[in-house]
Protein backbone atom coordinates (compact mmCIF):
# COMPACT_ATOMS: atom_id res chain seq x y z
CA UNK A 1 0.00 0.00 0.00
CA UNK A 2 1.32 3.25 -1.21
CA UNK A 3 1.68 6.00 1.30
CA UNK A 4 -0.52 9.15 0.80
CA UNK A 5 1.93 11.09 2.19
CA UNK A 6 5.69 11.13 1.68
CA UNK A 7 6.70 12.92 5.13
CA UNK A 8 4.62 10.45 6.57
CA UNK A 9 4.80 7.34 6.37
CA UNK A 10 1.46 5.02 7.01
CA UNK A 11 2.81 2.25 5.09
CA UNK A 12 1.22 -1.68 6.37
CA UNK A 13 2.41 -4.61 5.46
CA UNK A 14 0.43 -6.93 2.77
CA UNK A 15 -2.71 -8.93 3.57
CA UNK A 16 -0.43 -12.41 3.84
CA UNK A 17 1.06 -10.95 6.58
CA UNK A 18 -1.52 -10.15 8.86
CA UNK A 19 -3.36 -13.64 7.73
CA UNK A 20 -0.73 -15.14 8.81
CA UNK A 21 -0.35 -14.27 11.85
CA UNK A 22 -4.38 -14.29 13.32
CA UNK A 23 -3.96 -17.69 11.91
CA UNK A 24 -0.90 -18.45 14.01
CA UNK A 25 -2.56 -16.91 17.02
CA UNK A 26 -5.90 -18.92 16.27
CA UNK A 27 -3.37 -22.27 15.90
CA UNK A 28 -2.19 -21.33 19.49
CA UNK A 29 -5.55 -21.02 21.04
CA UNK A 30 -6.45 -24.51 19.81
CA UNK A 31 -3.36 -25.95 21.56
CA UNK A 32 -3.57 -24.34 24.09
CA UNK A 33 -7.33 -25.45 25.09
CA UNK A 34 -7.58 -28.53 22.75
CA UNK A 35 -10.62 -29.50 24.57
CA UNK A 36 -12.93 -26.66 24.80
CA UNK A 37 -16.24 -27.12 26.08
CA UNK A 38 -18.31 -25.15 23.65
CA UNK A 39 -20.58 -23.71 26.23
CA UNK A 40 -18.35 -21.18 27.37
CA UNK A 41 -18.35 -19.06 23.87
CA UNK A 42 -18.60 -15.92 25.34
CA UNK A 43 -14.50 -16.59 26.85
CA UNK A 44 -13.91 -17.86 23.52
CA UNK A 45 -15.10 -14.95 21.72
CA UNK A 46 -12.86 -12.80 23.87
CA UNK A 47 -9.93 -15.08 23.46
CA UNK A 48 -10.40 -14.48 19.40
CA UNK A 49 -10.69 -10.94 19.71
CA UNK A 50 -7.73 -10.74 21.27
CA UNK A 51 -6.17 -13.11 19.15
CA UNK A 52 -6.98 -10.55 16.77
CA UNK A 53 -6.17 -7.68 17.74
CA UNK A 54 -2.26 -8.90 19.18
CA UNK A 55 -1.79 -10.79 16.00
CA UNK A 56 -2.39 -7.24 13.95
CA UNK A 57 -0.37 -5.52 16.15
CA UNK A 58 1.91 -7.74 15.46
CA UNK A 59 1.96 -7.90 11.55
CA UNK A 60 1.36 -4.43 11.41
CA UNK A 61 4.81 -3.79 12.92
CA UNK A 62 5.38 -4.91 16.25
CA UNK A 63 7.31 -2.37 18.49
CA UNK A 64 7.59 0.42 15.35
CA UNK A 65 4.44 1.59 16.18
CA UNK A 66 3.03 3.23 19.25
CA UNK A 67 -0.14 1.84 19.27
CA UNK A 68 0.96 -1.55 18.56
CA UNK A 69 3.36 -1.09 21.39
CA UNK A 70 0.35 -0.06 23.38
CA UNK A 71 -1.76 -2.96 22.07
CA UNK A 72 0.72 -5.34 23.14
CA UNK A 73 1.64 -3.96 26.29
CA UNK A 74 -1.79 -4.30 27.32
CA UNK A 75 -2.48 -8.48 26.10
CA UNK A 76 0.83 -8.88 27.83
CA UNK A 77 -0.52 -7.36 31.02
CA UNK A 78 -3.55 -8.95 31.38
CA UNK A 79 -2.07 -12.20 30.27
CA UNK A 80 1.42 -13.04 30.59
CA UNK A 81 1.65 -16.45 29.26
CA UNK A 82 0.43 -16.14 25.44
CA UNK A 83 1.73 -12.79 24.05
CA UNK A 84 5.12 -11.95 24.76
CA UNK A 85 6.04 -8.78 24.63
CA UNK A 86 9.65 -7.01 25.03
CA UNK A 87 10.06 -4.07 26.74
CA UNK A 88 12.48 -1.20 24.95
CA UNK A 89 14.14 1.02 27.05
CA UNK A 90 11.71 3.83 28.11
CA UNK A 91 12.63 7.41 26.15
CA UNK A 92 11.93 10.82 27.82
CA UNK A 93 8.36 11.41 28.08
CA UNK A 94 8.70 14.44 30.11
CA UNK A 95 8.26 16.51 26.94
CA UNK A 96 4.74 15.24 26.82
CA UNK A 97 3.73 16.94 30.02
CA UNK A 98 4.83 20.44 29.18
CA UNK A 99 3.03 20.44 26.12
CA UNK A 100 -0.27 19.26 28.22
CA UNK A 101 0.32 22.59 30.01
CA UNK A 102 -0.47 24.37 27.57
CA UNK A 103 -3.10 22.61 25.71
CA UNK A 104 -6.17 24.73 27.09
CA UNK A 105 -4.20 27.01 24.03
CA UNK A 106 -5.35 24.43 21.37
CA UNK A 107 -7.93 24.84 18.96
CA UNK A 108 -10.86 23.30 21.48
CA UNK A 109 -12.81 21.94 18.73
CA UNK A 110 -9.99 19.46 17.80
CA UNK A 111 -8.92 18.95 21.04
CA UNK A 112 -12.46 17.15 22.08
CA UNK A 113 -12.21 15.31 19.02
CA UNK A 114 -8.82 14.10 19.30
CA UNK A 115 -9.67 12.99 22.85
CA UNK A 116 -12.20 10.61 21.99
CA UNK A 117 -9.81 9.89 19.16
CA UNK A 118 -7.21 8.75 22.36
CA UNK A 119 -10.07 6.69 23.75
CA UNK A 120 -10.38 4.50 20.56
CA UNK A 121 -6.82 4.19 19.35
CA UNK A 122 -4.63 2.12 22.06
CA UNK A 123 -1.96 4.14 23.44
CA UNK A 124 -3.30 7.32 22.57
CA UNK A 125 -3.09 8.70 26.20
CA UNK A 126 0.34 9.88 25.38
CA UNK A 127 0.77 11.06 22.21
CA UNK A 128 0.37 14.79 21.17
CA UNK A 129 -2.49 14.93 18.56
CA UNK A 130 -0.51 15.46 15.65
CA UNK A 131 1.13 12.36 16.35
CA UNK A 132 -1.98 11.03 17.37
CA UNK A 133 -3.15 11.24 13.82
CA UNK A 134 -0.64 9.44 11.95
CA UNK A 135 -1.38 7.00 14.95
CA UNK A 136 -4.48 6.89 13.46
CA UNK A 137 -4.05 6.21 9.97
CA UNK A 138 -1.89 4.14 10.30
CA UNK A 139 -4.12 1.94 12.83
CA UNK A 140 -7.37 2.30 10.75
CA UNK A 141 -4.95 0.94 7.39
CA UNK A 142 -3.95 -2.44 9.95
CA UNK A 143 -7.64 -2.62 10.92
CA UNK A 144 -8.99 -2.86 7.88
CA UNK A 145 -6.97 -5.46 6.70
CA UNK A 146 -7.53 -7.48 9.85
CA UNK A 147 -10.92 -6.74 8.90
CA UNK A 148 -10.72 -8.60 5.44
CA UNK A 149 -8.46 -11.06 6.48
CA UNK A 150 -11.07 -12.12 8.53
CA UNK A 151 -14.04 -11.56 6.69
CA UNK A 152 -12.05 -14.16 3.88
CA UNK A 153 -11.36 -16.68 6.71
CA UNK A 154 -15.07 -16.47 7.94
CA UNK A 155 -16.60 -16.33 4.47
CA UNK A 156 -13.75 -19.81 3.43
CA UNK A 157 -14.84 -21.80 6.99
CA UNK A 158 -18.49 -21.43 6.39
CA UNK A 159 -18.71 -21.99 2.90
CA UNK A 160 -19.01 -25.98 3.56
CA UNK B 1 -10.96 44.18 -18.56
CA UNK B 2 -11.94 40.93 -18.76
CA UNK B 3 -15.52 40.87 -18.89
CA UNK B 4 -16.23 41.88 -22.33
CA UNK B 5 -16.37 37.71 -22.80
CA UNK B 6 -18.94 35.22 -21.76
CA UNK B 7 -21.74 37.45 -20.80
CA UNK B 8 -24.77 35.19 -21.89
CA UNK B 9 -27.99 36.75 -21.19
CA UNK B 10 -28.64 34.56 -18.27
CA UNK B 11 -29.14 37.22 -15.78
CA UNK B 12 -31.77 38.54 -18.18
CA UNK B 13 -34.71 36.96 -17.77
CA UNK B 14 -34.56 37.57 -13.88
CA UNK B 15 -38.00 38.80 -13.00
CA UNK B 16 -39.16 40.62 -9.88
CA UNK B 17 -41.27 36.97 -8.54
CA UNK B 18 -37.57 35.94 -8.21
CA UNK B 19 -36.73 38.23 -5.86
CA UNK B 20 -38.33 38.01 -2.75
CA UNK B 21 -37.48 34.64 -2.79
CA UNK B 22 -34.04 34.64 -2.72
CA UNK B 23 -33.74 37.76 -0.58
CA UNK B 24 -35.52 36.43 2.27
CA UNK B 25 -33.91 33.06 2.24
CA UNK B 26 -30.82 35.23 2.77
CA UNK B 27 -29.88 36.10 6.07
CA UNK B 28 -30.46 39.53 5.55
CA UNK B 29 -30.62 42.43 7.71
CA UNK B 30 -33.66 44.84 8.33
CA UNK B 31 -31.86 47.76 7.31
CA UNK B 32 -30.69 46.05 3.93
CA UNK B 33 -34.33 45.17 3.23
CA UNK B 34 -35.22 48.82 3.25
CA UNK B 35 -32.71 49.20 0.69
CA UNK B 36 -33.11 46.68 -1.48
CA UNK B 37 -36.94 48.09 -1.64
CA UNK B 38 -37.26 51.72 -1.57
CA UNK B 39 -33.67 52.22 -3.93
CA UNK B 40 -35.22 52.47 -7.37
CA UNK B 41 -33.14 50.78 -10.06
CA UNK B 42 -31.30 53.25 -12.20
CA UNK B 43 -31.00 50.73 -15.41
CA UNK B 44 -34.32 49.73 -16.38
CA UNK B 45 -32.54 47.42 -18.90
CA UNK B 46 -31.18 45.55 -16.79
CA UNK B 47 -33.45 43.67 -14.22
CA UNK B 48 -30.35 42.38 -12.25
CA UNK B 49 -29.04 45.70 -11.52
CA UNK B 50 -31.63 46.34 -10.53
CA UNK B 51 -31.98 43.91 -8.04
CA UNK B 52 -28.37 45.16 -6.63
CA UNK B 53 -29.46 48.47 -5.88
CA UNK B 54 -25.94 49.86 -7.50
CA UNK B 55 -25.39 51.58 -10.67
CA UNK B 56 -23.85 48.76 -13.26
CA UNK B 57 -20.03 49.93 -12.88
CA UNK B 58 -19.96 49.11 -9.29
CA UNK B 59 -21.54 46.13 -9.78
CA UNK B 60 -19.68 44.78 -12.27
CA UNK B 61 -16.18 46.07 -10.21
CA UNK B 62 -18.10 43.70 -7.61
CA UNK B 63 -17.51 41.32 -10.29
CA UNK B 64 -14.19 41.70 -11.42
CA UNK B 65 -12.74 42.11 -8.10
CA UNK B 66 -14.31 39.13 -6.68
CA UNK B 67 -12.49 37.67 -9.85
CA UNK B 68 -9.31 38.28 -9.58
CA UNK B 69 -9.79 37.79 -5.37
CA UNK B 70 -9.18 40.95 -4.00
CA UNK B 71 -11.90 42.48 -1.48
CA UNK B 72 -15.07 43.67 -2.79
CA UNK B 73 -15.33 46.16 -0.33
CA UNK B 74 -12.11 48.12 -1.19
CA UNK B 75 -13.16 47.80 -5.24
CA UNK B 76 -16.48 49.34 -5.07
CA UNK B 77 -15.74 52.35 -3.23
CA UNK B 78 -12.23 52.62 -4.56
CA UNK B 79 -12.13 52.22 -8.03
CA UNK B 80 -15.96 52.68 -9.15
CA UNK B 81 -15.54 55.93 -11.05
CA UNK B 82 -12.73 55.17 -13.37
CA UNK B 83 -14.11 52.17 -14.82
CA UNK B 84 -17.47 53.99 -15.42
CA UNK B 85 -17.10 54.75 -19.35
CA UNK B 86 -16.61 51.11 -20.75
CA UNK B 87 -19.09 49.43 -18.36
CA UNK B 88 -22.14 51.25 -19.47
CA UNK B 89 -21.51 49.98 -23.13
CA UNK B 90 -22.76 46.77 -21.42
CA UNK B 91 -26.20 47.74 -20.43
CA UNK B 92 -26.11 45.93 -17.33
CA UNK B 93 -26.27 42.78 -18.30
CA UNK B 94 -24.36 40.72 -16.24
CA UNK B 95 -23.60 37.24 -15.42
CA UNK B 96 -21.18 36.13 -12.08
CA UNK B 97 -19.52 33.16 -13.37
CA UNK B 98 -20.71 30.46 -10.42
CA UNK B 99 -17.66 28.49 -9.23
CA UNK B 100 -17.97 27.19 -6.01
CA UNK B 101 -15.34 29.06 -4.61
CA UNK B 102 -17.35 32.18 -5.12
CA UNK B 103 -20.19 30.54 -3.73
CA UNK B 104 -18.38 29.43 -1.10
CA UNK B 105 -16.69 32.94 -0.52
CA UNK B 106 -20.50 34.69 -0.69
CA UNK B 107 -21.69 32.13 1.80
CA UNK B 108 -18.86 33.03 4.25
CA UNK B 109 -19.02 36.71 3.27
CA UNK B 110 -22.70 36.98 4.08
CA UNK B 111 -22.60 35.19 7.50
CA UNK B 112 -19.79 37.42 8.34
CA UNK B 113 -21.60 40.35 7.66
CA UNK B 114 -24.77 39.17 9.35
CA UNK B 115 -22.24 38.76 12.13
CA UNK B 116 -21.33 42.20 11.93
CA UNK B 117 -24.46 43.84 11.88
CA UNK B 118 -25.44 41.78 14.98
CA UNK B 119 -22.41 43.90 16.76
CA UNK B 120 -21.36 40.42 17.91
CA UNK B 121 -17.93 39.94 16.36
CA UNK B 122 -16.42 38.34 19.25
CA UNK B 123 -17.74 35.52 21.28
CA UNK B 124 -18.27 31.78 21.41
CA UNK B 125 -21.89 31.24 20.48
CA UNK B 126 -22.23 33.56 17.25
CA UNK B 127 -18.92 32.30 15.40
CA UNK B 128 -20.08 28.25 16.86
CA UNK B 129 -23.01 29.55 14.64
CA UNK B 130 -20.56 30.35 11.68
CA UNK B 131 -19.83 26.84 10.46
CA UNK B 132 -23.42 25.81 10.71
CA UNK B 133 -24.33 29.07 9.08
CA UNK B 134 -21.99 28.65 6.23
CA UNK B 135 -22.79 25.06 5.79
CA UNK B 136 -26.76 26.25 5.92
CA UNK B 137 -25.82 28.87 3.21
CA UNK B 138 -24.27 26.05 1.33
CA UNK B 139 -26.85 24.10 1.38
CA UNK B 140 -29.30 26.92 0.34
CA UNK B 141 -26.52 27.53 -2.40
CA UNK B 142 -26.32 24.29 -3.82
CA UNK B 143 -29.42 23.50 -3.76
CA UNK B 144 -29.78 25.85 -6.84
CA UNK B 145 -26.45 25.14 -8.81
CA UNK B 146 -27.78 25.68 -11.93
CA UNK B 147 -29.30 29.19 -11.46
CA UNK B 148 -26.20 31.75 -11.48
CA UNK B 149 -28.71 34.59 -10.37
CA UNK B 150 -29.21 33.24 -6.78
CA UNK B 151 -25.35 33.47 -6.22
CA UNK B 152 -25.33 36.35 -8.51
CA UNK B 153 -27.48 37.62 -5.94
CA UNK B 154 -25.60 36.30 -3.05
CA UNK B 155 -22.11 37.54 -4.02
CA UNK B 156 -23.89 41.23 -4.83
CA UNK B 157 -26.19 41.30 -2.18
CA UNK B 158 -23.50 40.61 0.58
CA UNK B 159 -21.10 43.07 -0.84
CA UNK B 160 -23.47 45.84 -0.29
CA UNK B 161 -23.61 44.18 3.24
CA UNK B 162 -20.20 44.63 3.70
CA UNK B 163 -20.03 47.70 2.58
CA UNK B 164 -22.71 49.33 4.71
CA UNK B 165 -21.88 48.39 8.12
CA UNK B 166 -18.21 48.68 7.55
CA UNK B 167 -17.08 51.44 5.42
CA UNK B 168 -14.07 52.21 7.25
CA UNK B 169 -12.46 48.71 6.41
CA UNK B 170 -11.74 50.07 2.80
CA UNK B 171 -8.23 50.46 3.65
CA UNK B 172 -5.78 49.99 0.82
CA UNK B 173 -5.30 46.32 1.10
CA UNK B 174 -7.09 44.55 -1.48
CA UNK B 175 -6.92 41.13 0.49
CA UNK B 176 -9.67 39.81 1.55
CA UNK B 177 -8.01 38.07 4.29
CA UNK B 178 -7.20 40.74 6.16
CA UNK B 179 -11.10 42.20 6.47
CA UNK B 180 -12.22 38.54 7.62
CA UNK B 181 -8.72 39.20 10.13
CA UNK B 182 -10.72 41.19 12.36
CA UNK B 183 -13.58 38.27 12.71
CA UNK B 184 -10.80 35.76 12.65
CA UNK B 185 -10.06 37.24 16.10
CA UNK B 186 -12.18 35.00 17.58
CA UNK B 187 -13.40 32.27 15.24
CA UNK B 188 -12.59 28.97 15.31
CA UNK B 189 -9.29 27.24 14.16
CA UNK B 190 -11.48 25.24 11.56
CA UNK B 191 -12.44 28.09 9.76
CA UNK B 192 -8.81 29.85 9.13
CA UNK B 193 -7.94 26.34 8.24
CA UNK B 194 -10.66 26.79 5.80
CA UNK B 195 -9.77 29.65 3.95
CA UNK B 196 -6.39 28.73 3.82
CA UNK B 197 -7.63 26.01 1.78
CA UNK B 198 -9.81 28.43 -0.63
CA UNK B 199 -8.32 30.91 -0.99
CA UNK B 200 -5.45 29.98 -4.01
CA UNK B 201 -3.25 32.98 -3.06
CA UNK B 202 -2.69 32.24 0.23
CA UNK B 203 1.24 31.68 1.09
CA UNK B 204 1.96 31.06 4.88
CA UNK B 205 3.59 33.79 6.55
CA UNK B 206 2.96 36.14 9.34
CA UNK B 207 -0.55 37.73 9.19
CA UNK B 208 -1.59 41.53 9.58
CA UNK B 209 -2.15 41.65 12.97
CA UNK B 210 -0.99 38.59 14.17
CA UNK B 211 1.49 38.31 16.19
CA UNK B 212 4.81 37.16 15.37
CA UNK B 213 6.76 35.78 17.97
CA UNK B 214 8.08 32.45 18.22
CA UNK B 215 4.93 31.24 20.24
CA UNK B 216 2.27 31.81 17.59
CA UNK B 217 4.33 30.45 14.71
CA UNK B 218 5.34 27.46 16.22
CA UNK B 219 1.42 27.61 17.07
CA UNK B 220 0.59 27.67 13.27
CA UNK B 221 2.99 25.44 12.05
CA UNK B 222 1.21 22.85 14.52
CA UNK B 223 -2.17 23.27 13.04
CA UNK B 224 -0.57 22.95 9.89
CA UNK B 225 0.86 19.55 10.73
CA UNK B 226 -2.06 18.42 12.12
CA UNK B 227 -4.21 19.71 9.03
CA UNK B 228 -1.68 17.95 7.00
CA UNK B 229 -2.59 14.98 8.92
CA UNK B 230 -6.01 15.51 8.92
CA UNK B 231 -5.93 15.55 4.94
CA UNK B 232 -4.10 12.29 5.51
CA UNK B 233 -6.49 11.25 7.08
CA UNK B 234 -9.60 12.38 4.88
CA UNK B 235 -8.39 9.95 2.04
CA UNK B 236 -8.22 7.08 4.36
CA UNK B 237 -11.38 7.10 5.47
CA UNK B 238 -14.33 6.85 2.69
CA UNK B 239 -16.43 9.16 1.91
CA UNK B 240 -14.55 12.28 3.70
CA UNK B 241 -12.54 13.44 0.57
CA UNK B 242 -15.30 14.97 -1.15
CA UNK B 243 -15.68 17.72 0.76
CA UNK B 244 -16.18 20.35 -1.70
CA UNK B 245 -17.62 18.61 -4.45
CA UNK B 246 -20.98 19.21 -5.68
CA UNK B 247 -22.61 16.56 -7.57
CA UNK B 248 -19.96 13.92 -7.45
CA UNK B 249 -21.09 10.49 -7.86
CA UNK B 250 -20.27 7.59 -4.99
CA UNK B 251 -20.55 4.31 -5.18
CA UNK B 252 -21.46 3.39 -1.92
CA UNK B 253 -21.91 -0.16 -0.64
CA UNK B 254 -23.11 -1.57 2.35
CA UNK B 255 -21.14 -3.62 4.38
CA UNK B 256 -22.84 -6.90 5.89
CA UNK B 257 -25.90 -5.70 7.75
CA UNK B 258 -24.19 -3.78 10.81
CA UNK B 259 -23.55 -0.11 9.07
CA UNK B 260 -26.09 1.67 6.87
CA UNK B 261 -25.29 4.34 4.65
CA UNK B 262 -28.15 6.94 3.84
CA UNK B 263 -26.97 9.32 1.45
CA UNK B 264 -29.78 11.53 -0.59
CA UNK B 265 -29.40 13.58 -3.28
CA UNK B 266 -27.85 17.37 -2.61
CA UNK B 267 -28.32 16.87 1.18
CA UNK B 268 -25.31 17.84 3.41
CA UNK B 269 -24.81 14.66 5.29
CA UNK B 270 -22.47 14.68 7.94
CA UNK B 271 -21.80 11.05 8.97
CA UNK B 272 -21.28 8.56 7.39
CA UNK B 273 -21.20 4.77 8.71
CA UNK B 274 -19.81 2.44 6.84
CA UNK B 275 -17.31 0.93 5.12
CA UNK B 276 -17.11 0.83 1.41
CA UNK B 277 -13.82 -1.20 -0.62
CA UNK B 278 -13.77 -1.93 -3.86
CA UNK B 279 -12.50 -5.37 -2.50
CA UNK B 280 -15.73 -5.86 -0.13
CA UNK B 281 -17.92 -6.48 -2.89
CA UNK B 282 -15.54 -8.41 -4.76
CA UNK B 283 -15.24 -10.97 -1.75
CA UNK B 284 -18.79 -12.50 -2.09
CA UNK B 285 -20.09 -12.03 1.01
CA UNK B 286 -23.32 -13.18 -0.24
CA UNK B 287 -23.93 -16.65 0.88
CA UNK B 288 -23.78 -15.93 4.46
CA UNK B 289 -27.24 -14.41 4.50
CA UNK B 290 -25.92 -10.88 4.59
CA UNK B 291 -26.59 -8.95 1.84
CA UNK B 292 -24.54 -6.69 0.00
CA UNK B 293 -26.32 -3.76 -1.60
CA UNK B 294 -24.89 -1.23 -3.67
CA UNK B 295 -26.10 2.49 -3.51
CA UNK B 296 -24.73 4.68 -6.95
CA UNK B 297 -26.08 8.50 -5.92
CA UNK B 298 -25.30 11.45 -6.83
CA UNK B 299 -24.38 13.00 -3.76
CA UNK B 300 -22.93 16.45 -2.42
CA UNK B 301 -21.20 16.55 0.11
CA UNK B 302 -20.56 19.16 2.61
CA UNK B 303 -18.18 18.06 5.03
CA UNK B 304 -17.33 21.61 6.66
CA UNK B 305 -14.31 22.24 9.29
CA UNK B 306 -12.35 19.67 11.42
CA UNK B 307 -14.46 18.64 13.60
CA UNK B 308 -17.14 17.14 11.31
CA UNK B 309 -13.44 15.49 9.99
CA UNK B 310 -12.27 14.21 13.10
CA UNK B 311 -16.21 13.15 13.78
CA UNK B 312 -16.39 10.74 10.77
CA UNK B 313 -12.36 9.41 11.84
CA UNK B 314 -14.06 8.67 15.22
CA UNK B 315 -17.04 6.85 13.41
CA UNK B 316 -14.86 4.94 11.28
CA UNK B 317 -12.43 3.75 13.69
CA UNK B 318 -15.67 2.61 15.69
CA UNK B 319 -16.93 0.80 12.84
CA UNK B 320 -13.86 -1.25 12.51
CA UNK B 321 -13.95 -2.14 15.87
CA UNK B 322 -17.07 -3.30 15.74
CA UNK B 323 -16.53 -5.10 12.78
CA UNK B 324 -13.93 -7.15 14.37
CA UNK B 325 -15.78 -8.12 17.64
CA UNK B 326 -18.78 -9.56 14.70
CA UNK B 327 -16.31 -10.95 12.72
CA UNK B 328 -14.54 -12.75 15.91
CA UNK B 329 -18.01 -13.68 17.03
CA UNK B 330 -18.57 -15.08 14.15
CA UNK B 331 -15.55 -17.00 14.04
CA UNK B 332 -16.06 -18.27 17.48
CA UNK B 333 -19.11 -19.98 16.27
CA UNK B 334 -17.48 -21.74 13.40
CA UNK B 335 -15.00 -22.92 15.78
CA UNK B 336 -15.28 -26.44 15.82
CA UNK B 337 -14.58 -27.05 12.26
CA UNK B 338 -11.35 -25.52 12.40
CA UNK B 339 -10.24 -27.97 15.74
CA UNK B 340 -11.34 -31.23 13.58
CA UNK B 341 -8.89 -29.60 10.74
CA UNK B 342 -5.97 -28.41 12.75
CA UNK B 343 -5.77 -32.03 14.86
CA UNK B 344 -5.76 -33.87 11.56
CA UNK B 345 -2.92 -31.86 10.29
CA UNK B 346 -0.97 -32.15 13.32
CA UNK B 347 -1.20 -35.94 13.26
CA UNK B 348 -0.51 -36.31 9.61
CA UNK B 349 2.27 -34.11 9.19
CA UNK B 350 4.05 -33.94 12.29
CA UNK B 351 7.52 -35.62 10.68
CA UNK B 352 7.35 -34.10 7.05
CA UNK B 353 7.51 -30.37 8.05
CA UNK B 354 11.35 -30.24 8.53
CA UNK B 355 12.15 -30.31 5.48
CA UNK B 356 12.16 -26.48 4.89
CA UNK B 357 9.82 -26.17 1.19
CA UNK B 358 6.16 -26.98 0.37
CA UNK B 359 6.69 -28.74 -2.41
CA UNK B 360 6.15 -32.10 -0.41
CA UNK B 361 3.55 -31.13 1.94
CA UNK B 362 0.79 -33.68 2.55
CA UNK B 363 -2.45 -31.89 1.75
CA UNK B 364 -4.21 -34.75 3.59
CA UNK B 365 -6.57 -32.68 5.11
CA UNK B 366 -10.50 -32.13 5.38
CA UNK B 367 -10.22 -28.99 2.97
CA UNK B 368 -11.86 -28.93 -0.01
CA UNK B 369 -10.73 -29.79 -3.74
CA UNK B 370 -8.61 -27.10 -4.15
CA UNK B 371 -5.56 -28.28 -2.44
CA UNK B 372 -3.74 -28.97 -5.29
CA UNK B 373 -4.30 -25.67 -6.53
CA UNK B 374 -3.23 -24.42 -3.35
CA UNK B 375 -0.03 -25.42 -3.75
CA UNK B 376 0.88 -24.33 -7.37
CA UNK B 377 -1.02 -21.11 -6.12
CA UNK B 378 0.99 -20.39 -3.36
CA UNK B 379 4.22 -20.73 -5.43
CA UNK B 380 2.78 -18.17 -7.77
CA UNK B 381 2.01 -16.67 -4.93
CA UNK B 382 5.54 -16.05 -3.00
CA UNK B 383 7.18 -15.03 -5.62
CA UNK B 384 7.25 -11.81 -5.47
CA UNK B 385 8.04 -12.01 -1.37
CA UNK B 386 6.42 -9.29 0.54
CA UNK B 387 9.79 -7.34 1.66
CA UNK B 388 8.20 -6.78 4.95
CA UNK B 389 8.20 -10.19 6.08
CA UNK B 390 10.64 -12.77 6.19
CA UNK B 391 8.66 -15.72 4.31
CA UNK B 392 9.30 -18.63 6.11
CA UNK B 393 10.24 -20.63 3.25
CA UNK B 394 13.69 -22.00 3.96
CA UNK B 395 13.18 -21.94 7.60
CA UNK B 396 10.40 -23.75 8.72
CA UNK B 397 12.53 -25.32 11.18
CA UNK B 398 13.06 -21.95 13.17
CA UNK B 399 10.76 -19.02 13.88
CA UNK B 400 11.90 -16.72 11.85
CA UNK B 401 9.38 -13.51 12.65
CA UNK B 402 12.50 -11.91 15.02
CA UNK B 403 10.60 -9.65 16.66
CA UNK B 404 8.45 -11.74 18.50
CA UNK B 405 8.36 -15.65 20.34
CA UNK B 406 11.50 -17.21 21.42
CA UNK B 407 12.27 -20.42 20.64
CA UNK B 408 11.15 -22.17 23.52
CA UNK B 409 9.05 -24.54 21.37
CA UNK B 410 10.88 -25.51 18.88
CA UNK B 411 9.32 -28.43 17.55
CA UNK B 412 6.11 -27.31 18.04
CA UNK B 413 6.79 -23.78 17.18
CA UNK B 414 7.50 -24.98 13.74
CA UNK B 415 4.81 -27.31 13.56
CA UNK B 416 2.34 -24.44 14.27
CA UNK B 417 4.08 -22.30 11.84
CA UNK B 418 3.57 -24.89 8.94
CA UNK B 419 0.22 -25.79 9.82
CA UNK B 420 -0.96 -22.17 9.89
CA UNK B 421 0.65 -21.74 6.53
CA UNK B 422 -0.79 -24.82 5.06
CA UNK B 423 -4.34 -23.30 6.47
CA UNK B 424 -4.00 -19.56 5.33
CA UNK B 425 -3.27 -20.77 2.41
CA UNK B 426 -6.02 -23.03 1.82
CA UNK B 427 -8.44 -20.67 2.81
CA UNK B 428 -6.52 -17.46 0.85
CA UNK B 429 -6.82 -19.64 -1.84
CA UNK B 430 -10.78 -20.11 -1.76
CA UNK B 431 -10.66 -16.71 -2.84
CA UNK B 432 -8.17 -16.71 -5.32
CA UNK B 433 -8.95 -13.31 -6.93
CA UNK B 434 -9.05 -10.84 -3.80
CA UNK B 435 -5.47 -12.40 -3.07
CA UNK B 436 -3.87 -11.35 -6.33
CA UNK B 437 -6.04 -8.35 -5.82
CA UNK B 438 -3.97 -7.43 -2.98
CA UNK B 439 -0.67 -8.42 -4.21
Amino acid sequence: MASADKLINTDVPEKDVFALHFLRSLSNLRTQNPLNSPDKSIDRVRKIKKAAYVSMARAAGGNSRLWSRALLRRAAKDDNKSVRFSRRKRKVTWKISSKRRRSNQRAPVVEEAAERLRNLVPGGGGMETSKLMEETAHYIKCLSMQVKVMQCLVDGLSQK
Amino acid sequence: MDLTGGFGARSGGIGPCREPIGLESLHLGDEFRQLVTTLPPENAGGSFTALLELPPTQAVELLHFTDSSSSQVAAVTGIGGENAPPLHSFGGTLAFPSNSVLMERAARFSVIATEQQNGNVSGETPTSSVPSNSSANLDRVKTEPAETDSSQRLISDSAIENQIPCPSQNNRNGKRKDFEKKVKSSTKKNKSSEENEKLPYVHVRARRGQATDSHSLAERARREKINARMKLLQELVPGCDKGTDFGGKIKIKVCFGVHLLMISGKKAVNFLWKVSCEDLIDCSFNPLGFRLTRHSLAASFTIQGTALVLDEIINHVQSLQRQVEMLSMRLAAVNPRIDFNLDTILASENGSLMDGSFNGTPMQLAWPHQAIETEQSFHHRQLPPPPTQQWPFDGLNQPVWGREEDQADGNDNSNLMAVSENVMVASANLHPNQVKMEL
